[in-house]
């Protein structure tokens, strides 16, 4: 007789919406592994890198985690997709330098408010284009880091092609290392939680088909705002720690790879699960490291790489392993 | 001139054509009646080759999860694990639900590229059967086809369809969405086909404009076949016309 593959959900005792049994210990953490480890893998890592090197791949993935976060609540919670990261992280990345420069504020209020204040300004930046989708939408976004960064180059403002320098750094290593990945971590689960509220269920909405909650007399633009600024504050955030790690900040903050490379995290940790993208970051930037022994070949691997994981596992990392944890398969008799 | 042996498909969660065993010969007109979710649109799917693609694409995406069991049998030969291009070079071609007609080409060249298997000299002969079939389209040859009412949309999408020289035209939920006068437009269409030389399967939810025409009918039940026989017959059947009819 024929057999067939079935894929059901692993079997789960129902619990009602306000009792909380405590069951047996497997059961509790089958639960919670899932959030638990990563966070505890995040928290110790900084203890087991030793090297300096090392401490700043995680850094730096941390931050491409951040960019990549901030493009794919940008795609779930409008359906936009944006090409413009960089815009979010040069701003903050300007706007913390001023501060401590022309102000003398503390790398920790510059934080603060480059964060909130240049998530305003690239909202503001964005706004005008809100009404467009797709490749438009995408090409503006695109234009954006350019238009500011010929703009400081051409009329030589906030250091020009040079950069500003003398920027104040962290009080001590603990809090750099920790700080981003804190960071990390409360966006993304703040993120989750927020889209699934009702607020949130808007969002998605929007993004699923924006005429339907047109027509159930909610103003669009208001939450694409809300969602736009949410993600600059992300890319702001990055962006002004940078400054303040690298004691500097550069027309580079502009450059196109913190656009680019945030989609590449997005596209192979899953899209849309705002998880996958920082784990598609844990993968891609330490990847893209180990290669760099490889010389110029490393960029032939490192393609050849992202090719084949959009190819064969196109749903991405996130939501294989989550099918894998939570489904099994098994052969039926049909 | 095409069999469907015991066919049992299973999405993810559950089947959706459950047995199902039927025979179309040469010249009929055959109609599939079945409410939502019956399992129509599978069985269209299937027979049309279609379901293959959606079965890969889905399992590349690591997403649903399709299983095709039983047999389709085309002129004698056995076409289950056929392509759907290699079946409309058989001459099975399926006219979808919802007409996915081509909204930014014109009427004119939503009908060329249904026409891509044939010969210019067959292009033109089919062109003109077309024009015969449906007078207002070629009215509208030029316009975007996005911009054509539902049942214009229908009548190219049949067209389209033609174009190919079927000898089975699979006609999925044709009068879907559509205004009883233009139901009989598109009934007298198919009867008109028919009298070219095409068979037709046709799946619809409209027994009452449908049953009319066809030679003989299957009734499908979630996923699986409850009644068959002639269109007479299915008329008046009790069954039916409660649950068709609404009497």
């Amino acid at each position: 007789m024929a057999k067939r593959r079935e894929r059901i959900d692993r079997p789960i005792r129902v619990l009602t919406e306000d009792i909380y049994a405590l069951e047996s210990l497997s059961r509790m953490i089958y639960v919670a592994a899932p959030s638990v480890f990563p966070v505890l893998f995040l928290l110790l890592l900084p203890l087991f890198t030793p090297s300096l090197y090392m401490q700043r791949v995680l850094i730096l993935t941390a931050v491409y985690a951040l960019l990549a976060l901030s493009w794919d609540f940008i795609a779930v919670a409008t359906g936009l997709v944006s090409l413009g990261q960089a815009l979010f992280f040069g701003v903050g990345a300007y706007l913390a330098a001023i501060l401590n420069l022309h102000f003398g504020l503390p790398p920790m209020v510059t934080l603060l408010v480059s964060t909130f204040a240049g998530a305003a300004i690239a909202t503001a930046l964005v706004a005008p284009c809100l009404p467009l989708r797709g490749v438009y939408f995408a090409m503006t976004t695109l234009v954006y880091p350019l238009l500011l960064a010929r703009t400081i180059e051409a009329t030589a403002v906030l250091g020009g092609t040079d950069g500003l320098v003398g920027i104040a750094s962290f009080p001590n290593v603990w809090v750099e290392r920790y700080l981003v990945l804190a960071f990390v971590l409360g966006a993304t689960f703040a993120l989750r939680r927020l889209l699934r509220t009702d607020f949130g269920l808007v969002m998605r909405s929007i993004s699923d088909n924006d005429q339907a909650v047109r027509a159930s007399a909610i103003n669009i633009t208001v939450y694409k705002l809300v969602a736009i600024y949410l993600a600059s504050a992300l890319g702001c955030f990055a962006g002004a720690y940078f400054t303040h790690l690298y004691m500097f900040v550069g027309l580079s903050a502009f450059s196109l790879d913190l656009s680019i490379l945030p989609i590449a995290c997005a596209v192979v940790g899953g899209m849309g699960t705002l998880v996958g993208p920082v784990i598609g970051a844990f993968v891609l930037v330490p990847l893209a490291e180990m290669v760099r022994d490889l010389g110029t070949l490393r960029v032939v691997f490192y393609s050849l790489l992202l090719v084949a994981l959009v190819l064969f596992k196109p749903e991405g990392l996130m939501s294989f392993l989550e099918r894998k944890y939570r489904q099994i398969e098994r052969w039926v008799q049909v | 001139m095409l069999e469907v042996r015991e066919l049992m498909v299973f999405y993810e969660n559950g089947m959706a054509i459950n047995n199902v065993t039927l025979a179309v010969e040469r010249g009929e007109i055959v109609g599939v009646l079945g409410s939502n979710g019956a399992g129509k649109s599978t069985l269209m799917y299937t027979i049309s080759g279609i379901i293959l693609d959606r079965k890969l694409k889905e399992q590349r995406r690591g997403g649903e999860r399709i299983t095709v069991f039983g047999e389709v049998v085309h002129r004698g030969e056995k076409i289950t694990g056929l392509k759907a291009s290699m079946r409309v070079r058989r001459g099975i071609v399926l006219c979808p639900e919802r007409r996915r007609v081509f909204p930014e080409s014109s009427v004119l060249e939503n009908l060329k590229i249904g026409a891509y298997l044939r010969d210019r000299s067959e292009q033109r002969e089919m062109l003109k059967y077309i024009w015969r079939l449906f007078p207002n389209l070629f009215q509208l040859r030029s316009r975007a086809a996005g911009f054509l009412s539902g049942g214009e949309q229908q009548m190219l999408a049949i067209g389209r369809a033609l174009m190919a020289k079927p000898d089975l035209l699979l006609l999925d939920e044709p009068l879907l969405g559509l205004a009883p006068a233009v139901q009989v437009k598109v009934i007298e269409a198919i009867r008109h086909i028919r009298e070219i030389g095409i068979t037709v399967l046709v799946a619809d939810q409209y027994a009452r404009p449908l049953l009319p025409i066809i030679d003989r009918g299957y009734v499908l039940e979630s996923g699986s076949i409850t009644l068959a026989g002639t269109g007479a017959e299915l008329r008046e059947n009790p069954d039916v016309r409660a649950a068709y009819f609404g009497v």
